[in-house]
């Protein structure tokens, strides 16, 4: 567990006068599931779309699996094995969910074979799905199909931005269960404002603040840190 | 400055002021469009156009005085509009993406219209003079200034200064800027937006026309002038920031002196060029415009 | 049972488009024996491969790609410019069409550059100024292309023995250039660069998630596109005998489009037939040309109102529905 696999260094993003992120460092270990929690706003989405490529930082470097990855497309990011999903859903939802896993495979940086895709599909119970649209289906299959999509590529390292945001309380339950079981297949990376999920999941949590790092630790010792339910848990928004 | 020099000064001042007061009104009924509704309507040069032939038909077939028949077209461009808009532009209002969609749409209105025009009044004529509002002729230092184009020119400034005032203070006004700003919001505080969004582009429309019948009393005109109006209507937008009147003024005008000082010196084509060129970096680099809300 | 990924199988009657082409290719190359009676049919047949071949150019770059051209006219324009300007000054035909179709190919990338910023609306409305700006250079830049005036008078291509290219084998040839283009499409579209586009115009951004590279690609439809443009341009030239700033504007982009997203953008047999109904038309009604004004304009805003999807595409989602749905989804694939 102390191969580092992610590695995000001085971090900072301003959007016109507004500072997103403020001189961000973290590190994640390769198989060290790592949850980020903060408030709406305090700038976890940017963070990913940081390390994704989507967004260029205004400083600050972010180094892959051993490589600097700070400026590249996100075409080479995905292609260094470095996968996201977005906090709504988003599939190619007029093409079949055999399109999407095949658009999928087009460009993987190792893409599964076919009994390896007919494995993960079976796992993830979306195989009956396979020549719908993918845009006719419920958000939880879509959700599933979203994982289907980024397993096909094997990838180092998956960043969950809100993973059960819109489902049922039975289906975070399921999710909660895919999630856990998904740790045996890559890194995870979560945000999530749903305790539970970080709670179950995380081996390691980060709080971010109005673009700042609040605290950084264990699950248990994050969620009883007094200045984290003060200024966190205890509002509205967790 | 010698005397004639100074009559070109004041010449190119003079006609800047009136073509930029006209870029300007259509500008703002183009941006009060595309800002309430997210139409663009590169139509926008077919009414001009559809206005001033109208004027030119009242008129000169009819006999009808300009001034009678300036408030006739403004008037018939309100139940042209809302025909228009029950038929065709009300059902995409929930459309996403709708602005793709409305382009071309108005790309089609712009294809038949200039097809009526070509099979009416091309036929006609290949040049169109109304007669003026009022006669006589105004010293302004040498330069001497038709009177009826000071007329067509306080004429569009005063409704610029109209519509200004109407998109502040009036209640219609404020409902149609408050779905401006943000659709969802204005209707949790009550507007009506389907209607607001009918009488904006019955407002934008009103305000092309009129920009029409004043550069046809000021101007002569050919059918030509329709697609360089479209696209320098859409530049101004553009560059002045899409749904910002205040944008679509100072643009209008700025353009309006450049059409007058570059036509002094140089050749039309290069006006349209520097429009068109500087729409180009605008939509590259600043896509919100220069004045963005 | 189809699998998840394509093998690299590009035999075309397997993929369900061989029939139609087949059909195709026997009616294209039998239309100018047929005609060959009615030197002005024939030549309305020719003209209609000439639209042909523009329809599948600008049914990669709208209908699979997702991006407005407007300009597509133009880059016609620019490769009709050059071949008529090299063989004035004494090329070959057929050494000039490839340098103009480059030369309509590298300019189709360099004015496409904007839609690696601009999506929608807004990179349609910038094609339609760069549109408008290639028109005004037609007309500006007078002593390449003799202005607003044109050029006419273009001599017929020759053939092996200094023999001019004319009627049938012309016809023959123009019949050649809508079939091959047909076939490109086809094997764009089943290859993986059609699986790209198609996911770059359902969602570029998720597409550069999935490790598509969005740019690169992009560039590559519109050097493609281009050159259906370019090709045609340069067949067009001389086949008409006659070109000016209007051979090449606003106007016949926007017929171009029409053609496309009235027969079913995103399908391979769609804007052929669009063109088939459409090209003929506005060729007929020529000398009507106001009465095509307001029947073209009609018809877009029919296919805006009534068919976002054109008529094939609305045929083809139906399709899809019914099909009854497969259980499992895998059969082994082709290496990668």
């Amino acid at each position: 567990m102390n191969d580092i696999l992610l590695d995000v260094k001085a971090v900072s993003k301003r959007f016109g006068g507004v500072a997103a992120l403020k001189g961000i460092d973290l590190v994640q270990h390769r198989g060290e599931t790592l949850g980020m929690i903060g408030p709406n706003g305090s700038g976890k989405t940017t963070f990913v779309n940081v390390i994704s490529g989507h967004t260029k930082p205004n400083s600050g470097t972010v180094s892959f699996d051993g490589r600097s990855v700070s400026g590249t497309n996100p075409f080479q990011i995905a292609k260094a094995g470095l996968t996201r999903t977005y906090q709504a859903v988003r599939v190619f939802g007029e093409l079949t969910v055999r399109e999407n896993v095949a658009t999928a495979l087009v460009d993987a940086r190792d893409a599964a074979s076919q009994e390896a895709v007919a494995e993960i599909a079976d796992w993830l119970r979306i195989t009956h799905r396979f020549d719908k649209p993918a845009g006719s289906l419920t958000l939880m299959e879509q959700r599933q199909v979203e994982l289907l999509m980024r397993l096909v590529q094997k990838p180092k390292l998956m960043m969950l931005d809100e993973p059960v945001g819109g489902l049922s309380s039975a289906e975070v339950r399921t999710m909660i269960g895919v999630l856990s079981e998904l740790k045996g297949r890559c890194t995870i990376f979560v945000i999530e404002h749903t305790m539970k999920v970080i709670r179950e999941l995380a081996d390691k949590v980060v709080v971010l603040m109005a673009g700042e790092k609040l605290a950084e630790g264990p699950p248990a010792q994050i969620l009883a840190d007094q200045r984290v339910i003060d200024k966190y848990l205890g509002t509205a928004d967790a | 400055m010698s005397d004639a020099n100074l009559i070109i000064f004041l010449s190119t001042i003079s006609t800047g002021l009136i073509l930029g007061s006209i870029f300007a009104l259509v500008a703002v009924g183009v941006t009060i469009v595309y800002g309430s509704i997210w139409m663009p309507n590169a139509a926008n040069g077919q009414f001009f156009v559809l206005a001033a032939l109208l004027g030119w038909t009242m008129t000169v077939s009819w006999g009808i005085h300009p001034a009678i028949a300036a408030i006739l077209v403004i008037g018939v461009s309100v139940p042209l509009s809302y025909g228009l808009e029950y038929i065709l532009v009300r059902r995409f209002y929930d459309v996403p993406n709708r602005n793709i969609s409305y382009f071309v749409l108005s790309l089609g209105i712009t294809q038949i219209l200039t097809g009526i025009f070509a099979a009416t009044y091309g036929r006609w004529s290949d040049q169109f003079q109304l007669p003026p509002l009022v006669s006589g002729i105004t010293f302004i230092g040498p330069l001497p200034v038709a009177n009826n184009r000071l007329m067509v020119l306080a004429l569009a400034l005063s409704i610029l200064a109209a519509l200004f005032a109407l998109l502040r203070y009036h209640r219609y006004g404020r409902a149609i800027r408050a779905v401006f700003q943000n659709r969802d919001a204005a209707a949790l505080r009550g507007v009506n937006v389907k209607a607001s969004y009918s009488l904006s582009f019955a407002l934008g429309n009103a305000v092309i026309f009129a920009g029409g019948i004043l550069f046809a009393l000021a101007y002569s005109f050919d059918l030509t002038v329709a697609w360089t109006m479209s696209i320098t209507a859409f530049a101004i937008m553009i560059i002045g920031g899409p749904g910002s009147v205040l944008g679509a003024v100072i643009v209008g005008m700025v353009f309006g002196f450049t059409q007058a000082a570059v036509s002094t010196v140089a050749s039309p084509t290069i006006a349209a060029f520097s429009y068109l060129g500087a729409m180009l970096l605008i939509l590259l680099f600043k896509p919100s415009g220069l004045f963005a809300r | 049972m189809t699998p998840v990924t394509e093998k690299k199988d590009l035999s075309l009657l397997a993929k369900g488009h061989g029939l139609p082409l087949a059909c195709f290719a026997v009616v294209a190359f039998a239309t100018p024996f047929l005609l060959s009676g009615n030197r002005y049919f024939a030549f309305v047949a020719g003209v209609t491969m000439i639209h042909i071949l523009w329809a599948s150019g600008m049914n990669l770059l709208y209908g699979y790609t997702g991006l407005m051209p407007l300009m597509f006219a133009g880059l016609a324009g620019i490769s009709a410019y050059t071949v008529v300007g090299l063989t004035a000054s004494g090329w070959s035909f057929w050494l000039a069409l490839p340098v103009g179709a480059l030369a309509a190919s590298i300019s189709g990338i360099i004015l496409g550059l904007p839609s690696l910023r601009l999506k929608g609306f807004y990179f349609t409305l910038c094609s339609l100024v760069i549109q408008t700006v290639v028109t005004l250079g037609f007309i500006y830049f007078s002593g390449l292309t003799n202005g607003d005036t044109g050029i006419s008078q273009i001599p017929l291509p020759s053939m092996g023995g200094g023999q001019p290219l004319s009627g049938l084998a012309y016809d023959l040839v123009l019949s050649a250039a809508a079939v091959i283009g047909v076939i490109v499409l086809i094997v764009i579209v089943k290859s993986t660069l059609g699986r790209r586009l198609i996911a770059i115009r359902e969602d570029d951004e998720l597409a550069g998630m999935l490790g598509i590279n969005v740019t690169g690609y992009k560039m590559i439809a519109f050097f493609i596109g281009s050159l259906f443009a370019g090709v045609g341009g340069a067949l067009y030239a001389p086949y008409i005998g006659f070109i000016s700033p209007r051979s090449f504007d606003v106007l016949i982009s926007m017929n171009i489009w029409l053609m496309v997203a009235f027969g079913g953008r995103g399908t391979i047999w769609g804007p052929v037939i669009g063109a088939i109904l459409l090209a003929p038309l506005s060729f007929l009604l020529q000398e009507y040309y106001t009465v095509k004004d307001i029947l073209y304009g009609l018809l877009i805003i029919a296919v805006i109102v009534l068919m976002p999807a054109g008529i094939a595409g609305g045929f083809l989602r139906k399709k899809k529905e019914s099909a009854p749905p497969l259980d499992v989804p895998a059969t082994p694939r082709g290496a990668k």
